[in-house]
């Protein structure tokens, strides 16, 4: 049976791999970064469950790594292709991560000796990672990857220290890129989302004012796997931090930075990084600026009712005008109305987490022009049709789930990774058929 | 360079230590100010909240007197430069206010068209003349002072228009201020209001505004207050006995100055040429600290 | 003015200065009443006349509405017709509209107790039209059409 091509490991990518799989159809997993997970390896934990994300996403991802059915290709793109559904002729460019796959063990000391420090983007930028590095401690496949524009040898030709100390002479400098050529019966698009950059919201102050950050850091600072081991120290000056804000709907929901929609996950997440911090210490001050809260999902409402009644989370209804910032000890004051008594406000924190926008990733303008599909007017690959297709991209055999076609939360992501799956199967079982 | 000088209204009414400060700095400073004879007011105060046609067409014509006179038009007071900014949007939407303007335009032999370069006194030394013009005109650098830099709402808001500085982050000012050898400080509320739009109607509320960011400069001991609105000075500087007595601290005393005059001083220009009799806030110790007459 | 895509967030009157200060005035409400046809209740209770057109409201609406605009547009409104206004509207629009100016140059103080005028200054005398009365007509003109 000819093979599908599921282009994205984040947990769409996977769920829908091991469904296509598990059901005896082959499937090639093609992961732009050098480990497949995606933005739910970096989660602390999930709503409205409150699981431990690494804890149920690594099983998942081992069991891709070990399926007999799935080929992963890491640090890869899909750079062209061409043909109809059930005869796609694909072709798959893997960058070389300058290290052999077949010798490295993971061990990592490689990494530890490197001397060239870059920010982590598995620490969303919080915590750093070397030139020679493992994406994070549960990656798959767990290999060291090279990052030539920051190794030493490939830039300025000094170094090497790590071929000199890999135990397992696993070091290839000289690696080049591999291209694979396919023909799939079916394309399935998972390849996610990206967070926007709040610092052209000047009033907030990301960037200028070290203790705003965005929601995906803070979920990194709260992550027992993070820069400060789960500890909420906070930027400026590592202060334990007790009093804490989020913002919601910053980027979102705003015509002026071009994303006038909901990013669906916000209200969900907030309440779960502030039942967080009180798990942490519950003698914490957790407050959540919305403007509305939007817990339309199974278990949500309960979810931030308990936030509020059990834990004492505070939710108030105003979208903050502006943040200032103490310019010896670094607070942050939050300039805000009450709406629901019309009272302007002043609130003194150590911390404002800002709730971004969930937006297009920048690559899915290249990748919708390689596959040939539509995408909105956003951005997001576009759906055949939002009502009765909507896990259908424009072009035939081409599925799109996840982030990549709109604001999702996990449960929705997996519930259209097993569509997508399902209407692959059914190409493939065409084509099948047809050979 | 050469452009056409609008001090407005106010600074050549009665912020008249603000135009002699510019005059004397421009032409050091390789910049010829041409008289723009005729000119009026930008119509701003007098009728945006009464009439729109009328405010349009008194910004439409000053600029019709630069546009004829093939300079850029170079505004001392952030209330004009945006009323300028407002008509040129507005009039480059509504072709029908616009031919009705220029029809009344054409009686004093004058014609809008929009062509004419706007420059805020502050845009025109940071952008145009820049840092090694400025700092090579400085010959007394003001070593040692800090300052808060005051740009003033109009200057950075609405962004939608353009302005000439960023509204949450403006820094032109600062760096301006830094290039004079002194340092600007940065302070929280710096893109706030001084108040003054309400001045005719609620006095003191404008005191408790402008008393804020006064308070705020005291508390981290800066050397002054930098601005390049004459709306903006008159509350602070020319009002600063009312705003101490309003916001009740008689101690709160706060040097106000007029960027073009610590250029000036700088640039080691007297102080009688810059107008600097006129400033009512203590900038005496200041000014003996600069040292020069 | 489209006030109704206005979904009450409160950003308006968060960093307004004159809503933390005066009783009754805050952007958010007065868009919430104008999208529910109130304006009449607005313009009489005088609460347009407290803006201090700092502009923050306009810069940071996510929806793109100015509350400084639509305070504006009501002003206007109001003096149209008749509602009861600051009287210093009435003479700084006379002031200009006759003279051209809104204040003629007058004597300064100084800090010690002097007075400076712009000749003192050595400045020359101020920008004014040339021909104030086509200035004049063509301001009533234009208000007059308007109305």
């Amino acid at each position: 049976m000819k093979p599908v091509l599921v282009i994205g490991g984040g947990i769409a990518g996977i769920q829908a791999s091991l469904d296509l799989a598990d059901r005896g159809t082959k499937v090639h997993l093609v992961e732009r970064t050098p480990s497949i997970g995606g933005v739910m390896a970096q989660l602390d934990k999930t709503f409205p469950t409150m699981d431990c994300s690494i804890c149920i996403l690594a099983p998942k991802m081992i069991e891709c790594y070990r399926h007999l059915n799935i080929t992963i290709h890491t640090q890869s793109e899909v750079v062209g292709l061409e043909g109809v559904v059930g005869d796609f002729n694909v072709k798959i460019l893997e960058h070389p991560r300058s290290v052999d796959s077949a010798k490295c063990t993971g061990c990592g000391l490689c990494s530890e000796k490197c001397p060239v420090k870059k920010p982590s983007d598995f620490q969303a930028g919080l915590g750093q990672r070397k030139a020679i590095y493992l994406a994070f401690p549960q990656a798959v496949p767990l290999l060291a990857t090279i990052d030539r524009e920051a190794c030493l040898w490939f830039t300025k030709g000094i170094c090497k220290t790590c071929e000199k100390v890999c135990p397992a002479k696993a070091v290839d400098y000289e690696q080049k890129e591999n291209t694979v050529e396919l023909n799939v019966s079916s394309v399935i698009a998972a390849t996610g989302f990206e967070q926007y950059n709040p610092k052209d919201i000047g009033e907030y102050g990301y960037g200028r004012y070290k203790n705003v950050l965005t929601a995906l850091e803070f979920e990194r600072l709260v992550c027992a796997s993070g820069p400060t081991g789960g500890l909420l120290n906070r930027p400026s000056d590592g202060k334990v931090s007790h009093n804490i804000a989020f913002i919601q709907c910053v980027g979102s929901r705003t015509q002026t930075t071009g994303y006038p929609y909901c990013s669906a996950s916000c209200c969900m997440y907030a309440t779960k990084e502030a039942v967080l911090i009180k798990e942490h210490e519950p003698s914490s001050h957790v407050t959540i600026f919305y403007m509305d809260l939007r817990t339309f999902g199974k278990g949500f409402q309960g979810f931030v009712d308990r936030a509020q009644s059990y834990w004492g989370v505070k939710y108030i209804r105003g979208r903050p005008g502006e943040i200032r910032e103490d310019p010896s000890t670094k607070d942050l004051t939050i300039l805000y109305e009450n709406t629901e008594i019309g009272k302007v406000e002043k609130m003194e924190v150590d911390l404002v987490v800002l709730c971004t926008a969930a937006i297009p990733h920048r690559e899915n303008r290249k990748l919708g022009g390689v596959l040939g599909v539509e995408l909105d007017e956003f951005g997001f690959f576009a759906d055949k049709n939002m009502l009765t297709a909507p896990v259908e991209s424009s072009k035939p055999g081409i599925y799109v789930c996840g982030s990549c076609h709109g604001p999702r939360d996990i449960p929705e992501s997996v519930a259209e990774a097993s569509a997508t799956a399902a209407k692959a199967a059914e190409d493939a079982a065409r084509a099948e058929v047809k050979q | 360079m050469k452009v056409a000088f609008f001090p407005g209204c106010t600074a050549q009414a009665d912020q008249i230590g603000y135009e002699a400060s510019v005059r004397a700095i421009m032409p050091k400073l390789g910049v010829e100010l041409a008289e723009m004879e005729g000119a009026a007011c930008c119509g701003y105060p007098p009728y945006s909240s009464v009439s729109e046609a009328a405010w349009f067409y008194s910004s439409a014509r000053d600029m019709a007197i630069a546009e004829g006179m093939g300079l850029p038009l170079f505004t001392l007071c952030n209330g004009c430069h945006l009323s300028f900014t407002e008509t040129k949007h507005a009039l480059a939407k509504d072709s029908v206010l616009k031919a009705k303007i220029n029809e009344k335009l054409t009686r004093e032999g004058l014609h809008y068209e929009g062509k004419a370069e706007l420059l805020h006194v502050f845009e025109l030394l940071h952008d145009k003349l820049g840092k090694e013009k400025i700092a090579a005109a400085v010959i007394k650098p003001l070593t040692g002072f800090r300052f808060g830099a005051h740009p003033g709402c109009h200057s950075i808001r609405p962004s939608s228009l353009g302005r000439p500085d960023d509204s949450e982050n403006p820094h032109k000012l600062d760096d301006l201020i830094n290039w004079t050898g002194a340092q600007a400080v940065e302070y929280p509320g710096k893109v706030d209001c001084c108040g003054s739009s309400l001045a005719s109607v609620s006095g003191k509320t404008v005191m408790e505004i402008a008393g804020d960011k006064l308070k705020t400069v005291k508390g981290l001991a800066l050397d002054g207050l930098v601005t390049t609105c004459p709306f903006c000075f008159k509350v602070y500087d020319n009002r600063q006995r009312a705003i101490a007595a309003a916001v009740g601290d008689r101690t709160l005393e706060v040097p106000v100055f007029y960027y073009t005059q610590l250029l000036g001083l700088a640039m080691g220009i007297g102080q009688e040429r810059l107008g600097l009799e006129l400033n009512q806030s203590p900038v005496d110790p200041v000014l003996a600290r600069i040292g020069g007459a | 003015m489209n006030a109704e895509v206005c979904d009450q967030c409160g950003k308006c009157p968060s960093a307004c200065p004159v809503t933390a200060r005066i009783e009754g005035f805050n952007p958010r409400q007065i868009i919430a009443k104008v999208s529910l046809g109130k304006e009449e209740e607005l313009m009489k209770s005088g609460v347009i006349w407290t803006c201090t057109s700092c502009l923050k409201c306009r810069e940071r609406c996510p929806e793109e509405i100015s509350p400084y605009d639509v305070i504006l547009e009501l002003r206007r409104e109001a003096i149209s017709e008749g509602f009861e206004h600051p009287a210093s509207y009435d003479e700084a629009e006379k002031a200009v509209t006759e003279t051209g100016v809104v204040q003629q140059p007058q004597p300064v103080r100084t800090r010690s107790r002097d007075r400076k005028d712009r000749v003192a200054l050595g400045l020359p005398p101020a920008q004014k039209p040339k021909d104030q009365a086509k200035y004049t007509q063509a301001i009533k003109e234009l208000k007059e059409a308007a109305d």
